[in-house]
């Protein structure tokens, strides 16, 4: 059972401090995210979603707690060591975005597999690859600006899976997209959880999170109800 | 990696295309400065380095101590050379010079005053290296009367014909045989000769024995300039320690006689153009400029460099998103920082070869300043240091961005704002704003203290009057010998004013010889400076007389037996109160016999006889026994064409050999000054050059802090800010800065040129108080006028646009 364990963390805590004020983002937050699974974690403003799913995702410390990712404990990591094991295991999904506007789609996608030290011709085979998967293969030489918002997206989340990452995390994924790309940026990641991708989405709108199998409610840093909706297979 | 690197680094200049050209512009501005420096710098401290041998050369320099007076000269006695061949064994070889003096030259009917022209051993060629174009080295000047030119006098007199073999006639008639032609000499040569000419002539005219004498006499009487070669394994050292035998052979015999003493001094050949303690020695560098060339270079790559910085970290803002994203797509720290570091050395070897380009096309106006010859591709290992320069500057440049970019975290970095540290980051562009200022408020300080010394110096009151002045030199003996008549002529003519006639003039004041002087009643031995001169010396040229007479023509004492001293020369004998009545004898021989006891009639006020860089010392005039050299001639302002004219036709009329030959003594004494002319003109360039580069920082500066805060001034505003406000609040953000840079640049730039002041000079004057605020007014000005553009546009603009944009 253990083993089938993807992400598992025990009395997780963030707190932000400045100078004068200190905020709990997290108080005491215990998940158990299996392999293949697909989750969405849902609130309100400010109850901590996005800085939970920065954790998970490896790009931030948790303040307190534990914190297990594919058997690494790793609540105590540096950055160079969170580096490592995200870039071979993560793939990340933003809301608005993140491409890097001096690229074009064919680089910003290559990006990944530049880090993680493959040559050449493996990043052109994977990059074309992934492009017609996302079905923007005829925009590879496009800079990001000269690209609509569903097709930005859909460069976003090829980039977050050209390197086969076995999590993949999305923070409003659909949240600057209307209603006919955001199903189509949806199903897309659907698609990839059926493929095996374990996925986990931080979303406002309750039609993305029907896509997931378990729905968490985060309220003021705290784990307030889950809802399994599918059975994992 | 590398690629995609590049195509981000170049799509990034592209898109930002007015602070890439504000960086590119001010690196490539600073990198050639930089490079004009370092052509400087080399050239200056190559002096006399293409001699193969020139380890191994040491010029002979000497130091006289007479009665306590200490002398030291570039040249040594005539028989110094071959004397130390024959006692130490260290020494190979040695080679003499001996200038020929300004001497007219003729052939077929070509005629020219040639100034250049050296009686040389033939040793030379062992010794120097030297490229022969015609003839060659094997026994070449051993011939009396053979002569070996440059290509440039060979073209002079011969054209393209080929010189050797052909003949050069002096004014006196004395024929040379051209036996070969040498290659010009490097520009940095210490010793430039056109023309030479074998030293055995001299021996012949004056007879082998007698020119060859190593009698103890010759040891006393200062000569030419003399350069030994030792042998592979030797040091001069060793020659220093066994010196008092040499000493005790050659020198005492006579120096106990006449209570003198004297010592030897070496300087290695590449030296030679630097050693600055020695009269009769040819111009000379300065050590202490190359260090301040250098380090001006250094600050003006460092402005540069800065701006990129400043402009780097203040942009940080837009990339901070981009290095979010690369760090989530899995680089680490360190491949971002070495991805930002290489941005700034493809900026900075951008700015490399359009700075190289720039040298190329700027390298005649330099060479044209800096009075060089430098050849662009001169030296290879120059554009090896420049390739080095520009990855240095890259780095310098781009390791603080790369660090500061680098450190975002991921989460604050897409969040957008990355701004985590923006306190700290705009304190320490601050801090670089502060130091660019610093620098271009000194250099400008500097600038003005050298060209306001420059003016005290050719301004001073040199205690006579050097304007409308005219000296010509008599050169052949038969028309000296007409001086007194020639005098009389000249003074028949209304536009000249008076005449006199002297061994020197002042600028150049130079004849020293111990003398027995009066001290407490009993006769001392003591060295004077002097200058023989006639009865109308002091006349002529304004001086003024501070207690006792000037010469007078009705006194029959006064031929021989009067002489007038200066003060500093009346107050180092103790006789400032009273020095009419004091005894000089001139013209001691061995046996103490007095040739020509003087009695002082007068004191001068001192009057500064050599350049400024010298103190006044003591000094004596009395008349000359023989027909001097120079004739000093006043001339009624603004006459002197008139004046000239008459003086040319008066100089043909008396059957001078040579053509009308004269100088102003103003320029002449101007000239002593070229030194600092050079530097003055040098620092207002490099001035200009790193104002103009600060301000580039400056510009892209104050676009920058516009855009950023193009929101807090639609807020101010909507909430009431008048247009005046937010100028005052963008202005001052600035103004403070200079206002700092300021305060911090006025002690240091005083505390450095007054170490400039008191290391090169006897007299100066330190800046004033206004120089200092001359300095900060233009900064602020110029500091204004460039922040002006993107501050007002900033402040007039619709709130509401600022609003809507963010």
């Amino acid at each position: 059972m253990e083993n089938n364990l993807m992400i598992k963390t025990e009395g997780l805590i963030k707190v932000f401090r400045t100078d004068e004020v200190e905020t709990t983002a997290l108080n005491n937050v215990d998940l158990e995210v299996k392999n293949g699974e697909f989750l969405a974690i849902m609130g309100p403003s400010g109850c901590g979603k996005s800085t939970l799913l920065n954790i998970l995702g490896l790009l931030d410390n948790p303040t307190g707690g534990k914190y297990s990712f594919a058997g690494h404990e790793v609540s105590g990591y540096s950055e160079r060591q969170r580096a490592r094991l995200r870039k071979e295991n993560i793939g990340f999904v933003f809301q608005n975005f993140n491409l890097i506007d001096e690229l074009t789609v064919f680089e910003n996608i290559e990006l990944p597999l530049i880090y993680l030290g493959l040559p050449s011709s493996k990043r052109k085979e994977h990059v074309e690859q992934v492009m017609e998967k996302m079905q923007i293969a005829h925009r590879k030489k496009h800079f990001p600006l000269q690209l609509s918002g569903g097709q930005q997206q859909r460069v976003a989340v090829a980039r977050a899976v050209v390197a086969n990452p076995k999590l993949i995390l999305a923070d409003e994924p659909t949240g600057n997209l209307d209603s006919a790309h955001g199903e189509e940026v949806m199903n897309l990641i659907e698609k990839l959880n059926q493929a095996g991708t374990t996925v986990i989405i931080v979303t406002h709108s309750q039609r993305d999170a029907e896509y997931a199998g378990r729905i968490v409610q985060l309220f003021d840093g705290q784990i307030v109800t889950e809802n399994i909706k599918k059975s994992i297979l | 990696m590398f690629k995609n690197y590049l195509i981000s680094a170049f799509r990034n200049f592209v898109r930002n295309k007015f602070y890439t050209i504000l960086n590119i512009l001010g690196l490539s501005i600073g990198m050639a400065t930089f490079i004009f420096i370092l052509f400087y710098v080399n050239d200056e401290s190559g002096y006399d380095k293409h001699h193969v041998n020139h380890p191994r050369i040491y010029r002979i320099d000497s130091e006289y101590s007479i009665s306590n007076k200490v002398d030291r000269f570039a040249i040594a006695p005539i028989p110094m050379g071959p004397a130390m061949k024959l006692e130490f064994p260290e020494v190979e070889k040695f080679v003499r010079f001996a200038n020929a003096g300004n001497v007219l030259i003729k052939h077929d009917n070509k005629e020219y005053y040639e100034e250049r022209f050296y009686f040389t051993d033939s040793t030379i060629f062992d010794v120097f290296t030297h490229e022969f174009v015609l003839g060659s080295h094997e026994n070449a000047l051993v011939e009396p009367k053979t002569m070996i030119l440059t290509e440039k006098i060979a073209n002079k007199y011969f054209g393209n014909e080929n010189p050797v073999g052909e003949i050069l006639t002096t004014g006196q008639g004395t024929s040379y045989k051209i036996i070969g032609v040498v290659k010009d000499l490097p520009a940095n040569s210490h010793l430039k000769f056109d023309a030479l000419i074998s030293g055995t002539t001299i021996a012949e005219e004056q007879g082998v024995e007698d020119f060859n004498s190593m009698e103890p006499m010759r040891f006393w009487n200062i000569g030419v300039i003399t350069y030994v070669m030792l042998n592979e394994n030797s040091s001069i050292e060793s020659i220093h320690e066994k010196f008092e035998a040499f000493y005790d052979k050659y020198y005492k015999p006579i120096g106990e006689q006449i209570n003198a003493s004297y010592s030897l001094l070496t300087t290695p050949l590449a030296e030679t153009h630097f050693r600055s303690d020695l009269a009769a020695d040819e111009p000379i560098g300065n050590k202490a400029y190359i260090f301040i060339f250098s380090a001006v270079g250094v600050l003006v790559l460092l402005l540069a460099a800065i701006n990129y910085m400043n402009m780097a970290t203040a942009r940080s803002a837009n990339r901070s998103r981009e290095v979010g994203i690369r760090k989530v797509s899995g680089a680490y720290r360190q491949q971002l920082i070495w991805q930002f570091i290489g941005e700034s050395v493809m900026l900075s070897i951008i700015a490399a070869l359009i700075a190289l380009f720039l040298v190329y096309l700027l390298m005649p106006d330099f060479n044209n300043i800096t009075e060089k010859t430098i050849a662009y591709g001169s030296n290879p290992a120059i554009f090896i240091i420049i390739a080095a320069v520009a990855l240095l500057t890259g780095l310098l440049s781009g390791i603080y961005p790369a660090f500061y970019l680098s450190s975002v975290s991921p989460v604050t970095a897409l969040r957008g704002s990355g701004d985590t540290s923006a306190k700290s980051k705009g304190r320490m562009r601050k801090i670089l704003v502060i130091v660019q200022f610093f620098i271009a408020i000194f250099m400008i300080i500097a600038t003005i203290a050298v060209s306001n010394q420059l003016n005290y110096l050719k301004n001073k009151n040199l205690g006579f009057s050097k304007k409308d002045v005219i000296v010509m030199q008599l050169q052949d003996s038969a028309f000296r010998s007409k001086g007194e008549i020639f005098k009389k002529e000249l003074l028949n003519n209304p536009n000249i004013v008076g005449v006199t006639r002297s061994t020197q003039v002042p600028g150049n004041i130079s004849w020293i010889q111990v003398m027995n002087v009066e001290k407490d009643s009993q006769m001392v031995q003591s060295s004077l400076i002097l200058a023989q001169v006639d009865y109308d010396f002091l006349d002529v040229l304004d001086m003024e007389i501070a207690k006792g007479r000037n010469f007078d023509i009705n006194m029959s004492t006064d031929d021989t037996g009067a002489v007038i001293i200066n003060e500093t020369g009346a107050r180092s004998l103790g006789w400032y109160d009273d020095p009419v009545g004091k005894r000089i004898d001139y013209n001691i021989d061995l046996e103490g016999n007095v040739g020509r006891p003087m009695k002082v009639i007068g004191m001068v006020k001192d009057f500064h006889f050599r350049s400024l860089h010298n103190a006044v010392e003591p000094m004596i005039l009395f008349i000359a026994q023989f027909n001097p050299y120079h004739v000093s001639v006043r001339i009624k302002e603004d006459k002197t064409r008139e004046a000239l004219d008459y003086i040319e036709q008066t100089w043909n009329d008396f059957g001078a050999k040579r053509p009308f030959d004269y100088y102003f003594l103003e320029n002449n004494l101007n000239d002593m000054y070229e030194a600092e002319e050079k530097i003055e003109k040098i620092f207002s360039i490099v001035t200009f050059l790193t104002i103009f580069i600060a301000l580039l920082g400056l510009l892209g500066l104050s676009s920058f802090i516009a855009e950023q805060k193009k929101k807090e001034i639609g807020i101010r505003k909507v909430v009431g800010a008048s247009v005046a406000d937010i100028l005052l609040l963008l202005y001052t953000e600035f103004l403070v800065l200079i206002m700092i840079a300021f305060i911090i640049a006025v002690p240091v730039a005083w505390w450095r040129i007054d170490i400039w002041l008191k290391d090169s000079f006897v007299y100066y004057q330190n800046p004033g108080w206004y120089t200092f605020l001359l300095a900060g007014a233009m900064a602020l000005v110029v500091g204004i006028l460039t922040i002006s553009y993107h501050i007002l546009r900033a402040a007039t603009s619709n709130p509401v646009d600022a609003i809507k944009y963010e």
